[in-house]
């Protein structure tokens, strides 16, 4: 998943000629102050971070003047939207709402095709206005060869009720969001508000734009501007995230990790394969375990990458045991994972009093049996289910609480 | 019996040349599984692992009657390599390659629907079929039996990973496995669990099947609205990871996904429609070993 923000896809948008207001963008409040001067007229000032609902977050200022802008900017700088730290304010030109729609691209994964919903309940409360009036929003399904005729664009607005010459510019905006959307390889674009003027002029206000990431070796341009962030969180990624984006990166193909720090917890948590870890993060909340964070590796790591991604784990305060576990895989090297969690873990100094559980069957079991166990690692082969391995941190957990 | 693929299957492999196919190739051929072709532009004449290469699929075709294909194309080129299979009326496809575009999926999949083909995948480590010693992918490995015996058990996965531990439980279970297939872990893939319950239904092998998925709201409703009409008539054991935990994980972003999005009461209320639907839910993944027990299968494929 990678994310645009929200001044970049604003320029992708006006490069494709769909209306957006003037913008510009700012690092401190004296070229805040110079932009607001440069579009000379009242301003709204916007924190530069990729996530939503930025206006509920009071991420979203405005300003009549240049040293209002200046002064709003300075209060947004530093500050952090859903974990996201704002280093960068948008400004654009401020209009005068009349109307604000909604609409959103995106994959329909069930019916398997592209999917576009339109609304004429724009704004910051979209979500309750559309979940109280259902007919206030339109859903379209798209052909992924023919795409969307200009004709269901203006039914679409039609059936809204829209009318004159805000349909036919409304409807021409759509399909040629719907263009950008496919040509970008778009997961999701999503324009909210996408507003009509008091002059009855329509302009797109705000934009999210995600990129398929399996798609960018079609798209070199966009590499130096995307945000990659986790998989399932939408926010900005935590230090320890961080650090195990950097280990992954140093050898991407082997072992590919995926990794969120979860609040709290004690137990560090690294597990195979996405189905098998998620299920193992299942069983120890169902056996009443607390884990630190979620770290799932595929295929076979090396020994370095295996004994940093340990490393990382272990240091976050707070962290008193270590859960190993993958399914039966025919490509994972036991002696190798082996060898990268025991040098971590003697590094660290962790010894009896830290529990540590470990659960892999694959090559060389016996040789990686033989490591942990000589370190005083307690290692489970196929003889025992990834359940069962799970219920033995725990009591491994509770027992050092108890004592 | 069993589902996809037997001993009549004719398989060829699309990008035979690279290195994961190559290596799939012989573990597929030393299991028994008749692979036939290569496929790769330009090297017509050469050999991997004794298996004969063609530039294009149709002279595979025309030469082994293929009909059956593993597709190891690199991303990009997916599209054209389900286009070229398509062309040459194949009716069955694998395909592990992973990260393929978004968008090039929805076109094949939208073009092997509107000529009643199938695909699997794509990111699958394929499927197997172990009393008739087929199969495609990677899946099983070397070690083939340490995990998947035949039997009387279909097994339909989300995770490729689980696909071979799910049939570790099976016979960990006594029991063995009829068919199973990593259907992909993408957001899209070309068949669904719904559409494989379809083919279990009819097979004389299959007595029951395990379906290991992660929380997704589509592929259960399709299942449960499946279920519910009372087309499946034979025991279905679903283990789904994340049941307890994606809710934590997932934080909804834009405003779609927050329409999309369920939460925890609609989770728990689907998990009991579920139950309710006559689907075991194994709490624990360890349920499916007593589960299975409990349903006193007999094994009656064997000769």
């Amino acid at each position: 998943m990678a994310r645009l923000l929200e001044n970049e896809a604003l320029r992708i948008l006006a490069d494709n000629k769909l209306p957006v207001p003037r913008f510009e963008y700012a690092a401190t409040p004296e070229e805040a102050k110079q932009a607001a001067e440069n579009l000379n007229v009242p301003v709204v000032i916007k924190a530069l971070v990729p996530v939503a609902n930025r206006g509920k977050a009071g991420a979203v200022v405005f300003a009549d003047e240049p040293e209002q802008a200046a002064l709003n900017t300075e209060v947004l700088l530093g500050s952090s939207v859903q974990h996201c730290l704002v280093e960068k304010v948008l400004i654009c030109e401020k209009l005068n709402t009349d109307q604000e729609l909604f609409v959103s691209i995106t994959i329909d994964h069930g019916l398997q095709c592209p999917v576009v919903f339109a609304s004429t309940a724009g704004g910051v409360d979209f979500e309750e206005i559309v979940s109280r009036n259902p007919e206030k929003i339109r859903k379209v399904y798209v052909d992924p060869y023919k795409g969307l005729p200009d004709y269901v664009a203006k039914e679409t607005w039609a059936d809204l009720g829209l009318k004159g010459s805000v349909l036919r510019d409304a409807a021409m905006i759509l399909s040629k969001l719907y263009n950008v959307f496919g040509a970008y390889d778009c997961d999701l674009l999503e324009v909210n508000p996408l507003v009509i003027t008091k002059e009855s002029k329509i302009c797109i206000v705000s934009a999210a734009m995600t990129i398929d990431d399996a798609a960018l070796f079609r798209h070199p341009e966009l590499n130096h501007v995307l945000q990659m962030g986790n998989d399932y969180a939408w926010r900005a990624l935590t230090s320890m995230e961080k650090d195990i984006v950097d280990i992954n990166e140093t050898d991407p193909y082997r072992g590919k990790v995926m990794c969120m720090e979860l609040g709290g917890g004690d137990i560090a948590f690294m597990c195979g394969g996405c189905g098998g870890s998620l299920l193992m993060l299942d069983a120890l909340l169902q056996y009443g375990g607390k884990p630190a964070n979620y770290l799932a590796f595929d295929g076979n790591p090396p020994e370095r990458k295996v004994y940093g991604l340990t490393k990382v784990l272990l240091a976050k305060p707070g962290v008193r045991g270590l859960f190993v576990c993958a399914n039966i895989a025919n490509d994972v090297q036991v002696d190798v994972v082996a060898n990268g969690i025991v040098k971590a873990l003697q590094e660290a100094k962790k010894s009896g009093d830290f529990p540590v559980v470990v659960r892999l069957a694959g090559v060389n079991d016996e040789i990686g049996r033989e490591i942990f166990n000589a370190a005083g690692v307690e290692y489970y082969g196929e003889e025992i289910t990834m359940t069962m391995a799970a219920k033995r941190m725990i009591e491994r957990m509770n027992q050092i609480k108890a004592g | 019996m069993g589902i996809l693929v037997d001993r009549n299957s004719r398989v060829g492999i699309v990008g035979i040349t690279g290195l994961d196919a190559m290596a799939a190739a012989k573990d597929m051929l030393n299991y028994g599984t008749p692979v036939l072709a290569g496929i790769s532009p330009g090297r017509r004449g050469e050999r991997i692992q004794e298996i004969p290469v063609y530039d294009t699929v149709r002279q595979a075709v025309e030469e082994q009657g293929v009909n059956t294909m593993l597709i190891y194309a690199p991303p990009a080129f997916i599209l054209d390599a389900v286009q070229e299979t398509l062309a040459s009326d194949i009716k069955l496809m694998v395909i592990p390659t992973e990260k393929v575009p978004n968008q090039d999926v929805l076109k094949a999949i939208y073009e092997i629907k509107a000529v009643g083909a199938r695909m699997i995948g794509p990111n699958t480590i394929g499927l197997i079929h172990p009393l008739e010693r087929v199969k495609l992918g990677a899946i099983g490995g070397d070690k083939v039996e340490r995990c998947f015996i035949p039997g009387c058990v279909g097994v339909i996965s989300r995770s490729a990973g689980m696909t071979a531990e799910t049939a570790h439980m099976i016979k960990k279970s006594g029991l063995g496995v009829s068919t199973a297939v990593n259907i992909g872990g993408d957001a899209l893939i070309g068949t669904t669990p719904k559409e494989l319950l379809e083919l279990f239904e009819r097979d004389p092998q299959t007595k029951a099947v395990i379906l290991f998925t992660e929380r997704n709201i589509l592929l259960e409703e399709e299942v449960m609205e499946f279920i519910g009409q009372g087309s499946f008539s034979k025991p279905l054991i679903a283990a789904i990871a994340g049941k307890h935990t994606l809710h934590m994980l997932k934080k909804p972003w834009l405003g779609y996904e927050k329409i999309a999005d369920e939460s925890a009461d609609k989770w728990s209320e689907k998990l009991k429609r579920l139950k309710a639907a006559g689907v075991h839910v194994a709490d624990k993944y360890d349920d499916i070993i007593t589960i299975l027990q409990d349903l006193e299968l007999e094994e009656s494929w064997v000769v």
